[in-house]
């Protein structure tokens, strides 16, 4: 379990952390946008009065914009991964982390954050360019029923020292009543909100963490609303006092496209910080937000975990729904086993979620980090008249994309960019690349005119950062 | 001021630090070529080879010298036509768009004016195999020239007609060229000059100056001269010369002329290629002859060459970079001469000549399909096969913006719109038919015909992205700068009015 202090140095110490120092004259929200749009480091804005803010630390680079771009290279290093690790291997870990079956047993651990004479509005939290309040983002929502302790994201605005609106999924509210006692964590360790996201898409909020896979890695500290990571850098206890407060929001955090979700109103009760807090920031609603990141990231991990283990075999390479598309699109990379299995495979997905509602199918030997190639993928290898299928207009829409809001059905699309398992090997033309375009002596030579040290055999070079 | 020749841009690349020169002896045989494709990946400098291992000859190999910077691909063309560096994608639009409406004729010179006539050789002394032509790809059929301009005569400009197509080096006197029909050069020697048994007369120009090769990769209507539009990018007249053995006339400061004709009813074998598809590409084909008449070269000729493929995905090359400096803002002014509300089309930029993405409004219904079918059935027929329709304001040149527009407003149920199925000609370049379905078809595309689509991915009318302001996104990213993020990763920093021209 890494703690989320130790996470921000950790990429800091990787130089995928830049700190600027107050005042902002700039909102953050805005701050953190443009460092996302640009396939910047996370940003740390240290200020003299609040809190530490940090953002980007649930993002990555845009992947449509920069070569070998691993967006998911910062959660991999806060769940305790080597940053290069392959997606599938933090889509893996991330599975780990939902329910296990079973009761666990928790770690204990004193509570870091013990600081308790301020207020919510002391902590100086981030308001928009546009926004009446200050917001809160990237909190994780922790309340206590007979069955255990249940996590689900929560975000929202910071009306008074005392008084919070936020929206949680339907999953949680269902939970709590007026007088219900809710804590929300500010600054949890990665386990612990990829945790509170992956109960919320799966819909399984009402399954009490100490029957989560996060319990056998996160310390946890009770508190009046229920248990939180002990490593929390803000520990706010609030008291429900109203479950249908009359306010809206124009702000969706990206789990909400998922699943349900409503306005609760909040009386904080009391505040606890570390000593120095730092809190991240997700610039809502933007591009490559952090939310919209992690839902990605989440969803994608239960859908792999669900098609895995489907067919008795595993044919799915990878699975991402990428920030780059808003979620809208979910690309999988797979062994196509069998013609018509590409059918299978796209249908399966519009049944498991419902986020989106264009399916694309890339060969499993494409790579995750060469989304150029995906994206070139989609327009070479398939045929426009036969490799666009559509189904029958009666679908209910895709909950992310904007069109059909009106409940009316309409027409799912999966677009096949893999080869046809049925064609004769000569038929699959080969790739022009580094590896395959020039033998190994003459690669040694162009490496060597460019002042390159020798590559190990078999090493590749072909999708190398560009300097 | 423009550059006016290749080695007037070499140069500047070379004050630009993207330039490297390398001594040392290179081979043409793939090494040239590997060394390019690294040099591509890495978005590194364009390389030089000064000096062709094996072959005795006075003539350098340049590695795609026209790919641009991944972050800004317009950067080195900016700076070529006079503007400053650093510009926004769309400014660069912009002010390229204005000189292509302000089209200038070219001016002839005499043969003592003309740098390509520094040598001249003719009949026995004609020899294709003494110039270092690369062999690009293992797989390749041959060696290849294939970043040149043709000039084909055009009875309907004074100046002839230009274009490029791939030619396939045979022998000391013969190639083949890649004619596929449906393009202006090809469909003038398959349905005019053959039929008539007469060869035609064409010049391979290699080495020309940037604003030729750009106009040679735009759909310029018949009877208006590609010369003209070079003037029109250049600011002032590019300078012609007339061919030793035939009536063509090329531009003077090219670094090597090739004259000659495309014999008819005759044929030679062609590829397979590593096209720019990125996948090598067969069957080999038969293809139509060109035998030179006669050289003209520079003293020490620079031969540019692409290393075709290399430019699909991330990869930038120069053709996947003409097509984004030139042909996109060629088909804008297109298209607004149409009479299409056009704000920008611009070449996909993982696979630039397969999908184009078109940034409009839509002033009445039926307008995308209109738009669709003008161009499916004159620019666009044989290679593109989707167009991405996004609104005005989302910039075509940035894909994460096209893709969100595709994934929330692109409705599978009414927003794609397929032109007729397997209707439509296709190049047999394309690696989604079998090659049965190619075959082997006379004039040079597959025998089984495709679709074309659209997509609608333009909004209903409301704003699609949250975004600040414009002024404030500014001081957030000048601030960012500040903190030391790399200032080339934003588009509002760049915006150098008053240094551009």
């Amino acid at each position: 379990m890494i703690p989320f202090t130790q996470y921000v140095r950790g990429l800091a110490g990787d130089d995928d952390l830049v700190r600027l120092d107050g005042p902002f004259e700039v909102p953050v929200d805005v701050l953190a946008a443009e460092a996302l749009r640009a396939s910047g480091p996370a940003l740390r804005f240290q200020r003299a009065a609040g809190s530490d803010l940090v953002s980007g630390v649930f993002s990555g680079p845009d992947q449509t914009h920069q070569r070998e771009a691993r967006p998911w290279s910062r959660l991999s290093l806060g769940l305790g991964l080597d940053p290069e690790a392959m997606l599938v291997d933090l889509l893996e870990t991330i599975s780990t982390l939902g329910p296990a079956g079973g009761n666990l047993n928790p770690t204990y651990t004193g509570q870091a954050a013990s600081g308790t004479d301020i207020d919510a509005q002391d902590l100086r939290f981030p308001q928009g360019e546009t926004d009446t309040w200050p917001a809160v983002t990237l909190g994780v929502a922790s309340v206590s029923t007979a069955d255990g302790t249940h996590w689900a994201p929560v975000h929202g605005s910071v009306v008074g020292g005392d008084t919070l609106r936020v929206r949680v999924p339907d999953t949680l509210s269902s939970l709590v009543g007026e007088g219900t006692t809710m804590t929300i964590a500010l600054g949890v360790p990665p386990a612990a909100i990829t945790t509170a996201y992956l109960l919320a898409v799966t819909e399984q909020t009402a399954t009490p963490i100490q029957s989560c896979g996060v319990t056998g890695t996160v310390p946890l500290v009770p508190t009046n609303g229920g248990l939180v990571p002990s490593a929390t850098e803000v520990v706010m206890e609030t008291t429900v006092v109203d479950c249908k407060p009359d306010f809206r929001s124009d702000r969706r955090e990206g789990w909400e496209y998922v699943i349900e979700s409503g306005p609760l109103s909040l009386s904080v009760e009391r505040v606890r910080t570390t000593e120095n807090p730092v809190i991240p920031v997700s610039p809502v609603g933007r591009p490559l937000a952090d939310d919209t990141r992690l839902t990605g990231l989440v969803t994608a991990a239960a859908l792999y975990h669900r098609l895995n283990n489907y067919w008795g075999i595993s044919p799915v390479e990878w699975i991402m729904l990428p920030a780059e598309a808003e979620l809208g699109i979910c690309f999988v990379a797979s062994d196509v086993l069998y013609g018509g299995f590409e059918w299978q495979l796209a249908n399966i997905l519009f049944s498991f979620s419902s986020l989106f509602d264009t399916v694309v199918i890339v060969d499993e030997d494409v790579p995750p980090q060469d989304f150029g190639r995906v994206l070139a993928d989609i327009w070479l290898k398939s045929h426009p008249a036969r490799d666009w299928t559509f189904s029958e207009p009666d679908a209910p829409a895709a909950t992310r994309p904007h069109y059909r809001r009106d409940n009316e059905t309409g027409s799912r699309l999966y677009v096949n960019a893999a080869w046809d398992p049925r064609w004769k090997e000569t038929y699959i033309a080969p790739r022009v690349t580094f590896e395959n375009s020039f033998p190994n002596d003459v690669r040694d030579v162009a490496r060597v005119l460019w002042d390159e040290p020798d590559t190990a055999p078999g090493e590749t070079t072909e999708n190398e950062s560009p300097h | 001021m423009s550059v006016s020749s290749l080695r007037e841009y070499l140069d500047l690349l070379d004050t630009t630090g993207w330039l490297r020169s390398f001594d040392q002896p290179v081979s043409w045989d793939l090494e040239a070529s590997a060394a390019t494709m690294l040099a591509n990946i890495r978005d590194g400098p364009i390389p030089v080879f000064e000096s062709i291992a094996g072959l005795e000859t006075e003539s350098k190999l340049v590695g795609d010298p026209y790919r641009g910077p991944q972050t800004r691909p317009w950067d080195h063309f900016a700076r070529a036509l006079g503007l400053s560096g650093g510009l926004s994608g769309r400014t660069y639009y912009d002010r390229v768009i204005d000189r292509l409406n302000a089209p200038q004729a070219p001016r002839t010179v005499a043969s003592q004016e003309a740098p390509c006539k520094e040598t001249v050789r003719t009949g026995n002394e004609v020899d294709l195999l003494s110039f270092p032509w690369p062999y690009i790809h293992e797989g390749d059929g041959g060696r290849y020239s294939n970043l040149h301009t043709i000039v084909a005569p055009d009875p309907d400009t004074e100046w002839g007609t230009w274009s490029s197509h791939r030619m396939m080096i045979h022998d000391s006197s013969q190639a083949s060229l890649l004619l596929l029909a449906g393009e202006q050069v090809p469909n003038r020697y398959y349905y005019d000059y053959e039929p008539r048994g007469e060869p035609m007369p064409v010049a391979v120009v290699i080495g020309a100056e940037p604003t030729v090769e750009c106009t040679a990769d735009m759909w310029i209507p018949t009877g208006r001269s590609e010369a003209a539009f070079a003037g029109g990018l250049k600011s002032e007249p590019v300078d012609l010369v007339q061919c030793e053995t035939n009536d063509l006339y090329v531009p003077a400061t090219a670094e090597l002329v090739l004259e000659g004709h495309v014999r008819p009813d005759d044929r030679l074998d062609e590829g397979p290629f590593g096209d720019y598809f990125g996948y090598m590409n067969g069957p080999r084909r038969s293809m139509p002859v060109f035998e030179v008449d006669a050289i003209t070269h520079r003293h020490e000729p620079r031969i540019p060459f692409c290393v075709e493929g290399s430019g699909v995905g991330y990869g930038q090359n120069s053709t996947s970079t003409l097509r984004l400096v030139a042909a996109g803002p060629d088909a804008t002014v297109g298209l607004r001469a149409a009479g299409f509300d056009v704000a920008m089309a611009v070449p996909w930029r993982f696979t630039s000549r397969t999908v184009w993405v078109i940034a409009t409004d839509r002033p009445y219904p039926g307008y995308l399909h209109e738009l669709a079918n003008f161009i499916f059935t004159t620019w666009g027929m044989l290679h593109i096969d989707f167009f991405v329709f996004v609104d005005a304001a989302v910039d075509p040149l940035d894909p994460r913006a096209v893709l969100t527009a595709i994934a929330l407003e692109a409705d599978p149920d009414a927003d794609f719109h397929q032109f007729g199925v397997e209707r439509m000609p296709k190049v047999p370049l394309n690696i989604y038919q079998t090659p049965d379905e190619k075959g082997n078809a006379d004039v040079g595309t597959s025998k089984a015909k495709t679709a074309k689509a659209y997509i609608d991915a333009t909004t209903d009318g409301d704003a699609a992205e949250m975004a600040a302001t414009t002024e404030t996104r500014k001081r957030a990213q000048e601030r960012l700068v500040e903190a030391g993020l790399n200032a080339a990763r934003f588009d509002r920093l760049d915006e150098r009015e008053g240094q551009s021209q």
